[in-house]
């Protein structure tokens, strides 16, 4: 690939100017014409039957446009294996349930219609422990299948279990094994711009939903068939998607409000829009999993890994959402980080009265990552090795498959092990700070980095429309939501077509006029997106040389004919002006055509713009549209043994942390993070910092603040008061990034994805660090000072 | 109970009847369409919806809009100049990457702009403190930081011009 | 947001005829960061609000030797009050570490004490220097020292329609020192526990030793049985470590969202401590 221009640059992003003005438009701030609010009302208990509703007086209200309830609207089935409903009758499984909703004129009205509406429940028994919903005589949360057939248990009917070469048999073979029991509690994503969605009908009964999506296609599909069940089959719906606050997999599924919310608009004949309040986003709204992981691993006397054995239990809360899907994900680390010959893995998903669950950024991979890589420094101290020695003698390598069929073909998972050790002072460091209550720790990662197949299609349209002015707009079916989406994109058409950045317009977010895209999660958005955009480019580029052979030298003659007019000093060169050249001899760069045989003739030169009008404007002219569906080389997990290459290519990496322990008070003080990732290559150097900037934070709070805190089902901290996500003075250390590229030949200039990995070691790098500091493993996260202090009584 | 408020809005006066229990920043946002200051969390925890009143930066969101008659507001659409020309501090922001969704910015500026008017060279622990009431969930902060440092930077090299 | 009446008087007597109409369904607010977020959340309901910020004065800080503090006055200017900085340093840091700049630019001292939380950052400071609280009302003013202000969560001494017009600290005398030692989650935090020393010293003798702790029981709370221990000697590591068990013992917290009962008292013990070892580094004798 000869030298790039814009890629690797450190590039402003195209959205930031709308963005520091106020200017770019989220749900918030979107207004429809005659719009009335939508408010839902919530479940009172965890788990009741519903006896009556009474919406009278709320009905009598001033402004109310409609009230709704499951018992006047027809029924909506949703989620992952349509267990959901948009509006709950019979009874309520969870604090949140939606029990029934207003649309009015003000939302002030709409809330306190909301407070008129009276429901009387008669409580049931909860459960909300995931192990004693596994028990027997354990109260059932869904007594009857989506189908009708009847439940004996709460086990979730999404199993996942991968095995590989012989677990038992490698047990009693190993010279060490190390056992642990880790636990991660619930996450809210926290994205500062809540979620939202205004939805309308058209006169044809067709829906218009603005909505804060990820996955604006898939979403299309789910209300399609909400609009078959409201008897209006056949009908179709356009999501658009406006300037999203963020997502971090608030997104990857239709909710509840949605539905509600289109509901209210059909009854009222209004577009209805319902945002929800920071309290109803922590309340209402489905965070991270939690998990209890129970692992072994062992490894012979060189310390080469012999197995793994990794149970899981996850609480699946009430209802079921694409969150069910992420032990795809956890899969690829717990069989395929560091070379391990023999792997059992099983994870039982379960029903609880809690919040229902959906996936956070990482899909899994944190839980994941959080128990192995705790237990590889369990192993290492089990062997009497360093813990980066470990690592390094069980290193992923490029070239290899994977005993579940991962085809790691480019992997720089040795160099980020080796730059997290230099900059850390690793070899200095590790052991020696006890005196100090100091400690080094690391952790590695390994996660999708092509894409990852979760559903039949993982593929990613590009139209690319190319104006009289040189303008390019590159219509995409991906989502912006702050990652860099569109900054990556617009580099890559600009690279791949040979214009400037600044020439292309980025188009996302509407069904009706974006191509098809399964939907940005999985750290796909950018690898799709820009391989899919190179499609189209070089589709777009043969158009060009076409049309330029017929136009290129009049045009460059008429161009120097005018210099001549200007300047009659001017020597006219003497060539052939009436030649048609081969379309093979042109290159474009930066706006230019010219003959790659004079690349540096200054005379043979016109602009890409000239070309298009020339070809637009004259007798049975013609503009240039091209598109690209790009569809990556991966596969779907076998469903009996789940195997199968899921990502086109995988990104490692490697996190460390030094931190000091008060141990006086068991508070952490973080004084020195490294993280080297394998990112193929970089697309923008600002933006990918960025995102593992970004990732780090979120990976910290993991790691010591972060606990979506529950009582019987109900959330206790559904406020930044109380879920502490970190702020500016908190991350007040230094953190040195570095990206190896590896150039992967299946990502687009070489690029793998990038925007969930930077969370994903983080927090098994602090709680190993913390263990180097002071002797204290942490195994159930956050690694708060109250659990420090404990641990350290404990240890006396 | 309503009342006629009058107060100077990124240096136009202004009058609005409003409702005695709105907040500020619904008066910006409904009674003026300035949506350029956000809400986020509603309750003065995170910072989205910052504002300037008489130079100070506040909460909008739990600030009683009556308060603010016979006072100056300047919003985020305040520090954009003539033609649509940046501010130091938000064009600090697009070119050292401070923004990613965009939703804690106007925020995140204004409370920059407030730190920058008192103390035109913070240190870097000036700066995350100044900026400890705006919370955001993408960036992780550096860049922020980096951006604000940069923009104090340049507005000092304008002002020795 | 429920609807609410907001009342602006520009006097005491129209704040207290005000709410005396209101019969009940009113509430004073001033910085508002307590009171508005508190009927947001509709943990507070009432008809009407009465503003105390256009009330001439009452956010004025004076300094004669005693310090004079409005019940109005803002965080902000304490914090950025030189005097107190210097002074006052405990009250000085407590402030700078309260809530976030939004939150001290419109929040009051005298706000912060009438919300009466367990938790308040500036209660320890003004319990180790032994304020005075000034309540007006519409029959006259009356004075209590600090220490018998607080009667509970969220509960105080005022008594509807009165007014916390004042704070008073006395003159520091020689040798005094103070500081304030909070732990929350994270920076930005509600205090899992707080503390507060003063003392003053006559060179190696600790003449006077004011201690106490928020977050620790039902209200701040005075550290008698250390202040004992430490009066009349020298404040050395065995003392130190002496006044962190007995505030152990003091202490009588709670488990909540924040932090657990155990810990807390463990902390109580460990702040109170500290900060006596920075109260005695401040003391200028």
């Amino acid at each position: 690939m000869s030298a790039l221009r814009f890629i690797g640059t450190e590039a402003p992003r195209p959205d930031a100017p709308d963005k520091v003005a106020g200017k770019a438009v989220y749900i918030h701030d979107l207004v429809r014409p005659g719009m009335l609010y939508g408010k839902i009302k919530f479940s009172s208990f965890a788990h009741a039957r519903i006896k009556s509703i009474d919406t009278s007086r709320a009905e009598r209200l001033p402004g109310v446009r409609a009230v709704i309830t499951g018992y006047n609207t027809p029924e909506i089935r949703i989620g992952f294996i349509k267990d959901n409903f948009a509006l709950k009758k019979g009874k309520v499984r969870q604090y949140r349930d939606e029990v029934a909703a207003v649309a009015a004129t003000d939302p002030d009205i709409a809330e306190e219609a909301i407070e008129l509406i009276k429901i009387e429940y008669e409580e049931l028994p909860g459960v909300f422990d995931p192990e004693d919903a596994l028990k027997e005589g354990a109260p059932l949360i869904h007594e009857t299948d989506p189908r009708g057939k009847h439940r004996t248990d709460n086990i979730v009917p999404v199993p996942w279990k991968f095995v590989s070469g012989d677990v038992e048999k490698a047990k009693s073979e190993s010279a060490h094994i190390a056992e642990g029991y880790f636990t991660t509690p619930l996450i809210q994503q926290s994205c500062m711009g809540t979620a939202g969605c205004i939805a309308e009908f058209d006169l044809q009964n067709n829906l218009l939903i603005h909505t804060k999506t990820q996955i604006p296609f898939l979403a299309q599909n789910d209300f399609n068939r909400a609009l078959a069940a409201m008897g209006l089959k056949g009908k179709n719906t356009r999501v658009v998607v406006p300037t999203l606050g963020g997502s971090f997999g608030t997104g990857l599924d239709t909710h509840g409000y949605e539905y509600i919310s289109i509901l209210l608009a059909y009854k009222t004949g209004r577009p209805v829009k319902i945002v929800l309040n920071r309290e109803e986003e922590f309340a209402s709204l489905s965070p991270r999993q939690p998990t209890r992981t129970w692992i072994s691993q062992g490894c012979d006397r060189e310390g080469r890994l012999t197995f793994r054995d990794v149970r899981m239990i996850l609480d699946n809360g009430a209802y079921t959402s694409w969150g069910a899907t992420t032990p795809s994900v956890m899969m690829l680390p717990i069989s395929s980080i560091y070379r391990v010959p023999n792997v059992f893995y099983e994870t039982k998903i379960v029903y609880t009265n809690n919040t229902y669950c959906q996936a956070m950024r990482g899909y899994g991979n944190p839980q994941a990552a959080w128990a192995l890589e705790c237990n590889m420094d369990q192993l290492a101290e089990a062997a009497g090795m360093d813990p980066l020695d470990l690592r390094l003698k069980n290193k992923n390598i490029p070239n290899d498959i994977t005993p579940m069929g991962l085809n790691i073909t480019t992997c720089g998972h040795e160099q980020c092990l080796n730059a997290v050790a230099e900059r850390l002072e690793w070899r200095k460091l590790r052991g020696k700070g006890a005196a100090k209550a100091r400690g080094v720790g690391m952790a590695s990662l390994f996660h999708v980095g092509g894409s990852g197949r979760v559903y039949r299609s993982d593929g990613t349209g590009i139209i690319m429309k190319l104006d009289d002015f040189g303008n390019v707009s590159v219509i995409a079916g991906g989502i912006e939501m702050g990652q860099g989406f569109t900054s990556a994109l617009a580099l890559a058409s600009a690279e791949a077509l040979g214009v400037t950045p600044e020439k292309v317009t980025v188009v996302t977010g509407d069904t009706a006029t974006c191509p098809w895209d399964v939907g940005t999660h999985a750290s796909r958005g950018a690898f799709t997106a820009c391989n899919a955009a190179i499609l189209a480019a070089e589709k777009a580029r043969e158009k060009i040389f076409k049309l330029a052979s017929e136009h290129f030298m009049p045009r460059v003659h008429f161009s120097l004919k005018l210099r001549k007019k200007k300047d009659p000093s001017f020597e006219m060169p003497d060539l052939n002006w009436e030649r048609i050249c081969d379309p093979s001899e042109f290159d474009l760069k930066e706006n230019v055509l010219f003959l790659k045989e004079e690349p540096k003739n200054p005379l043979l030169r016109v602009t890409l713009e000239e070309i298009l009008r020339e070809a637009h404007f004259k007798e049975q002219g013609t503009m240039i549209v091209t598109e690209a569906f790009y569809d990556p080389c991966n596969q779907m997990l076998d469903a009996a043994t789940c195997r199968g290459n899921l990502s086109a290519t995988y990104i490692f990496g490697a996190q460390g942390a030094e931190v000091e322990v008060d141990v006086e008070t068991g508070e952490i003080k973080i004084l020195n993070f490294v993280a080297a990732h394998d990112v193929g290559r970089v697309l923008n150097q600002q933006t990918i910092k960025g995102q593992i900037y970004g990732g780090i934070a979120q990976g910290v709070g993991y790691a010591l603040s972060e606990e979506y805190r529950t009582s019987k089902g109900r959330n206790l901290n559904p406020n930044f008061l109380d879920y502490k996500i970190l702020s500016a003075p908190d991350m007040n250390f230094p953190i040195h990034i570095e990206c190896i590229e590896t150039l992967d030949r299946e990502g687009p200039f070489g690029a793998k994805g990038v925007g969930e990995p930077g969370l994903v070691p983080t927090a098994p790098a602090i709680a190993n660090a913390v263990y180097d500091a002071v002797g204290v493993r942490i195994t159930d996260l956050p690694i708060t000072p109250e659990k420090i202090l404990a641990a350290l009584k404990r240890n006396k | 109970m309503k009342k006629v408020l009058s107060f100077v809005l990124n240096g136009h006066e202004v009058s609005a009847e409003i409702e005695s229990h709105k907040m500020l920043l619904q008066v910006l946002r409904e009674e003026f369409q300035l949506t350029g200051t956000k809400e986020g969390c509603g309750q003065g925890e995170c910072g989205a919806c910052t504002v300037l009143v008489d130079g100070i930066p506040v909460d909008s969101c739990i600030y009683p809009s009556f308060e603010v008659d016979g006072k100056s507001v300047t919003t985020i659409e305040g520090l954009l100049g003539e033609g649509n020309v940046l501010h130091p501090i938000q064009a600090a922001f697009v070119a050292h990457g401070g923004v990613q969704c965009g939703f804690c910015t106007p925020g995140m500026i204004m409370s920059s702009k407030a730190l920058l008017d008192e103390t035109p060279m913070p240190t870097v622990q000036e700066v995350r403190n100044a900026l400890a009431g705006n919370l955001c969930r993408c960036t992780g902060y550096v860049q922020i930081v980096d951006s604000v440092l940069s923009a104090a930077e340049k507005i000092q090299a304008e002002i020795k011009q | 947001m429920k609807r609410f009446e907001y009342y602006q008087p520009r006097t005491l007597d129209e704040a207290f005829e005000r709410m005396g109409n209101l019969k009940g369904a009113g509430k004073y607010v001033a910085g508002g960061t307590d009171v508005i977020v508190r009927l947001k959340q509709r943990a507070l309901k009432v008809d009407a609000l009465v503003s105390l910020r256009g009330i001439a004065g009452l956010g004025d800080i004076a300094h004669n030797g005693a310090l004079s503090l409005g019940g109005c006055a803002l965080f902000r200017d304490i914090e950025r009050n030189e005097v107190i900085a210097r002074d006052f340093p405990a009250l000085h840091q407590a402030v700078s570490m309260l809530a976030n700049p939004q939150v001290r630019n419109v929040a009051t001292i005298g706000g912060n004490l009438c919300n009466a939380a367990p938790s308040a950052d500036c209660a320890p400071p003004l319990l180790v220097m032994d304020a005075v609280i000034t309540l007006e009302g519409p029959r006259g003013k009356r004075d209590v020292p600090i220490e018998s202000f607080f009667k509970g969560p969220g509960a105080t001494l005022v008594e509807a329609p009165e007014i916390l017009t004042g704070i008073t600290i006395p003159a520091i005398t020689p040798g005094t020192g103070s500081a304030f030692l909070k732990m929350g989650r994270v920076s930005q935090d509600i205090a899992k526990v707080n503390a507060a020393a003063l003392v003053v010293m006559d060179g190696e003798v600790c003449l006077k030793c004011r201690l106490s702790a928020g977050a620790v029981a039902p209200v701040p709370l005075r550290l008698k049985a250390c202040e004992k221990l430490v009066e009349g000697r020298r404040i050395d590591h065995d003392l130190l470590e002496e006044v962190a068990l007995t505030a152990s013992r003091e202490v009588s917290p709670i488990t909540d969202v924040r932090s657990t009962d155990d810990y807390r008292r463990h902390i109580a013990g460990v702040l109170a401590k500290r900060a006596l070892g920075d109260a005695l580094k401040f003391s200028t004798f």
